[in-house]
């Protein structure tokens, strides 16, 4: 990677930039659900690694959660939109010089704001944890030279019209740096009270709802026609699912906050929003299992579809529990319980990091022109992900349920921890299945990279049969 | 780049093509938003019109799941009548089973009774030192006239909780009515989408899946 | 650059975006700063500062540049018993909460009265000062007073008239800085919360706090009005040090790293012999648990201690 830092344009060869970020993902999703595994196993045992002040619970929860989003979760979409936005456009990216730059500072950017939470000092706010110079950083070295580089060759391409992809790409960029810029304005300017309160969960409903969940979603638009040769049922629907998000899923912030002292009108407001973020989604869902008519062998067949296929289906289940369970009739229930983070874990690892998944496997297969080298782990990868999810995901709404059934009948606390260790015990494990099958996964896509049968000129990696 | 300012962007679509286009949205009526105007497959429509009939219905601005002073106002009364009060004096009980049998002849009471607040009342039980402690500010507050219904029970204390945007020193800057400010809002909000969205899309210009090598870069 | 006929669509792209922002950020930013300050509000500020998140007065999050809350039964200047009144000391230098310093957080009454019979007008951050929060009997408006110009509380002549001293500023820094918000929510909710962790906030009560460290993800009880439920010194230290020494099911992590190197008596603190007593204890080999050092004075236990107490 650091030889082509000073390469010229034409030496570099197409597709490294988003090599080198598919790779930085899988590493960054490897440390990310091993912190999430570490973190779960302090959950259910509290006195595992007690006297080592790095370790502490305190100081390493939301280094998770960094270090998922934006490394893991924020890297795949990078490596994703570098090969599918100029593939669309029939063109070249327009600057792999300006992406191997930054991937680079993309990561040393990452390590240190990563350290710097760790160490504990942070802002103070959940998901803008980050301290106000590294949020700058994030949204001008990180961002901004993406959103370049994807707007860029957006511009420059040569096909007629945009496809729904790069029309969410570009927009979903465009609307990442607004969110970040205005999203963290309490830092910069150092707002207060109820002000900040809400700018904080502003920031973090939009940057899930107009970044991960919709690039998450563009990208399986392009994975599904990709690699079953069906066109998308519908361009259009798709832009009404890129039109509804615009509308529907910038504007539900306030349903993050439903029990505190905000103004009643917003909450109304946010919580009818919240309820049409299913227009969105059922635009999508429908959009792409019709694109799949006559050709669900594929989802048992080909790794890619099944990944993909995975996620859409999750995104069924992720959607009908967002809509409904920020309505006041639900969410007095359940809010600031385990059935949120189970929520949380159903958007992330999910339905999106499904989605991603399937986009590293098939880019690292397309740029390389290598075929994937083994199936037999690829399936690992899946169950392991699919089984860890589900082992947390369930069990952390069951003891959501617990501690919301304890809260409105005003349980002592401390049995509620007690009623929930055994939940937490099952999410460790998830978690931790997780974390393996990521090894497994970063061996596999390593060994596709040295080892992978090559893929003839004008064919797809899912023509090649597998060797192994 | 070759970024121009006075001309800016080029179209990669021509002209016959928007015409095309143009005409396609002139010469429909009532027609969908899917490709060549189809309309969107039935089962679609309908899902997306059971999300806004159901964001709208679940929404309703309904407050009350906190108990307000209104729904214990009958208790009160209740609590202060000869014949409760004889059981909360009774020597021979002791003080726990004398509350509990005092509660027991006021909920009975008041079961006799129909009230627009039972359901409340079964949604937030109370007990007989609870009462004691609310009791007096209720009273005070049915001398001074206040309408119950604004007023909330937060532990010992009775209070103007902020379900209708009261102010800190006390004045209520809009009681909200059945609809308030951010549902109608959302209403509008829902409205202008749907023209807005079916005007966008329908003005998408020309696409096709074939690469243009016209133009070269 | 083919972006013209998309032409249509940028502008409803950046119509929807600027509404959305309208909507959400703007109308509700009017509605939320219009809102006056609480008394509760005026005591927070007081007893936070400036900033509890990271700052550039305080970049690693030590606890600096935090005011001094102090209770007084005696007049710091004539000596005279007094009632019982919480008073919040800045040391010169210490920088103001945004209320003092920013004409639109506190709300007009408050700021006027808070400017008319508080004369917080005269305060500056350079002398520091002495301030109270007082309410007015009439309209039951509250404000804040500078002590230091209406009654000539110094703030040497307070720190020493001082019954308690409460490090409860650098507390909540220590408090955003450990995490224990992860856990421990600082917002009863307005549904069935109240019974079990106390009155829910109202709208007024944050004006000038920063960060509100809300909480999202409670796995832990509410902590806002905790000071209330549970008010023992000695109880919190124990819990601090190692929580199951007093809840033998909690989950909490131990921090008994926040004492430092040396307890209050200058003692080097040995916590693998602690541990090891403690396992003893734990197996049932010896009958009581290891002593839990005294924390120093100007330790992160102790301000952290003293947050937790005073969130009444």
């Amino acid at each position: 990677m650091l030889k082509y830092l000073f390469a010229n344009e034409e030496d570099i060869p197409q597709g490294s930039t988003a090599l080198f970020f598919a790779f930085s993902s899988i590493a960054w999703f490897i440390i990310g659900t091993g912190l999430g595994s570490f973190n779960a196993a302090k959950l259910a045992f509290p006195d595992f690694y007690h006297n080592v002040y790095w370790l502490q619970f305190g100081h390493m929860r939301q280094v998770h959660v960094h270090a998922v989003i934006f490394g893991w979760i924020a890297m795949a979409f990078a490596a994703s939109m570098m090969y599918i936005t100029p593939t669309l456009g029939n063109t070249k990216l327009w600057s792999e010089k300006l992406g191997v730059w930054n991937c680079l500072l993309y990561n040393v950017g990452l390590c240190l704001a990563l350290a710097l939470l760790w160490s504990g000092m942070t802002s103070g706010r959940e998901y803008s944890d980050h301290i106000w110079p590294i949020d700058l950083y994030i949204a001008f070295v990180m961002v901004v030279p993406w959103a370049l580089n994807v707007w860029m060759t957006v511009l420059n391409r040569r096909t007629q019209g945009i496809y729904t992809t790069n029309w969410f790409f570009a927009a979903c960029m465009f609307m990442t740096i607004i969110v970040f810029l205005i999203g963290n304005l309490p830092e910069f300017f150092h707002l207060t009270g109820l002000n900040e309160a809400y700018m904080t969960w502003w920031f973090a409903h939009n940057i899930l709802g107009l970044l991960i969940t919709p690039v998450a979603a563009a990208i399986t638009y392009y994975i599904i026609p990709k690699i079953t040769g069906n066109p998308l049922y519908s361009h259009r629907v798709g832009h009404l699912h890129f039109w509804s998000i615009v509308v529907f899923y910038s504007t539900p912030a306030a349903h993050h906050l439903m029990s505190s002292p905000l103004p009643e009108w917003l909450k109304s407001f946010a919580s009818v929003e919240g309820v049409l973020i299913l227009v969105p989604a059922i635009a999508y869902v429908s959009n792409i299992l019709l694109t799949m008519q006559g050709k669900w062998s594929m989802f048992i067949e080909n790794i890619e579809v099944k990944f993909t296929i995975t996620g859409v289906f999750l995104a069924i289940p992720l959607n009908m529990q967002g809509g409904f369970q920020q309505t006041r009739a639900i969410n007095w229930y359940i809010h600031g319980t385990g059935w949120i983070v189970a929520h949380a874990h159903l958007a992330l690892l999910g339905f999106s990091t499904f989605a991603e998944a399937a986009a590293v496997y098939y880019g690292i297969q397309v740029l390389l022109r290598r075929k994937l080298y083994s199936s037999s782990l690829a399936n690992f990868h899946f169950w392991m992900l699919l089984i860890g999810f589900s082992l947390y995901w369930v069990s952390m709404t069951i003891a959501g349920l617990i501690q919301g059934a304890a809260k409105i009948y005003e349980v002592p606390y401390i049995d509620v921890v007690i009623a929930e260790h055994p939940y937490m015990i099952v999410r460790w494990l998830g978690g931790t299945m997780v974390f393996l099958g990521n090894i497994v996964w970063m061996f596999n896509m390593y060994m596709t990279a040295t080892a992978g049968d090559h893929v003839p000129e004008g064919r797809q990696p899912a023509e090649v049969a597998y060797t192994r | 780049m070759g970024w121009t300012f006075s001309h800016p962007l080029y179209s990669l679509t021509t002209e016959d093509q928007n015409k095309e286009a143009q005409y396609v949205w002139e010469h429909e009526n009532l027609g969908g938003i899917a490709e060549n105007n189809n309309p969107l497959p039935r089962p679609v429509i309908g899902l997306l019109l059971l999300t806004y009939i159901t964001a709208m219905a679940i929404t309703f601005p309904l407050y009350g799941q906190r108990p307000t002073a209104a729904i214990f106002a009958d208790y009160v009364t209740l609590m202060n009548s000869a014949e409760v009060q004889k059981v909360l004096h009774d020597k021979k009980l002791s003080h726990e089973a004398a509350d509990e049998k005092a509660m027991a002849l006021i909920e009975k009471t008041l079961q006799h009774f129909d009230s627009p607040y039972n359901f409340q009342r079964q949604q937030h039980h109370i007990t007989m030192n609870q009462l004691r402690m609310i009791a007096p500010k209720i009273v005070e507050l049915q001398r001074s006239g206040a309408d119950l219904e604004e007023y909330t029970i937060v532990g010992p204390t009775v209070a103007k909780a902020n379900f209708f945007n009261i102010q800190p020193d006390g004045t209520v800057i809009a009681k909200q009515p059945w609809w308030d400010k951010g549902y109608t809002i959302a209403v509008w909000w829902f409205l202008v989408f749907c023209a807005a969205v079916i005007i966008t899309v329908k003005r998408l210009p020309h696409f096709t899946w074939q690469p243009d090598h016209s133009i070269a870069h | 650059m083919a972006f013209r006929e998309y032409k249509i669509g940028c502008m409803m792209f950046g119509v929807a975006l600027s509404t959305s922002m309208f909507v959400t950020i703007f109308l509700p930013g009017l509605d939320i700063s219009a809102i006056g300050s609480t008394e509760e509000a005026l005591k927070k500020q007081l007893t936070y500062g400036w900033e509890s998140g990271f700052n550039y007065y305080d970049p690693f999050l030590a606890g600096k540049d935090k005011p001094i809350k102090v209770t007084l039964t005696h007049d710091p200047v004539t000596g005279k018993k007094i009632d019982k009144v919480d008073a919040y000391v800045f040391k010169p230098g210490t920088h103001f909460p945004n209320g003092l310093t920013h004409e639109n957080i506190m709300g007009k009454k408050v700021l006027a009265l808070s400017n008319s019979r508080g004369h917080i007008n005269q305060a500056s951050e350079e002398n520091g000062g002495v301030f109270l929060v007082d309410v007015d009997a009439a309209s039951g408006t509250p404000y804040v007073e500078f002590a230091t110009a209406t009654k000539g509380w110094s703030v040497d002549a307070t720190l020493k008239a001082a019954d308690q001293q409460f490090l409860a500023g650098s507390g909540k820094t220590m408090f955003i800085r450990e995490g224990c918000w992860w856990c421990h929510t600082l917002l009863p909710e307005e549904t069935q919360d109240w019974q079990t962790f106390g009155r829910p906030p109202v709208t007024g009560d944050f004006n000038g706090e920063s960060p509100t460290t809300f909480g999202s993800d409670r796995k832990a009880p509410d902590l806002l009005h905790v000071g209330s439920r549970n008010s023992s010194r000695e109880w919190m230290t124990m819990h601090f040090f190692n929580p199951r020494l007093v809840q033998p099911h909690s989950i909490m992590p131990r921090y008994n790293y926040l004492w430092g190197k040396t307890d209050a008596k200058g003692n080097v603190i040995d916590r693998q012999k602690w541990d090891r007593e403690f396992m003893a204890y734990n197996n049932g080999e010896t009958a009581y648990p290891p002593e839990v050092p005294e924390p120093a004075p100007d330790s992160d236990a102790r301000k952290l201690i003293d947050f937790v107490l005073n969130l009444k």
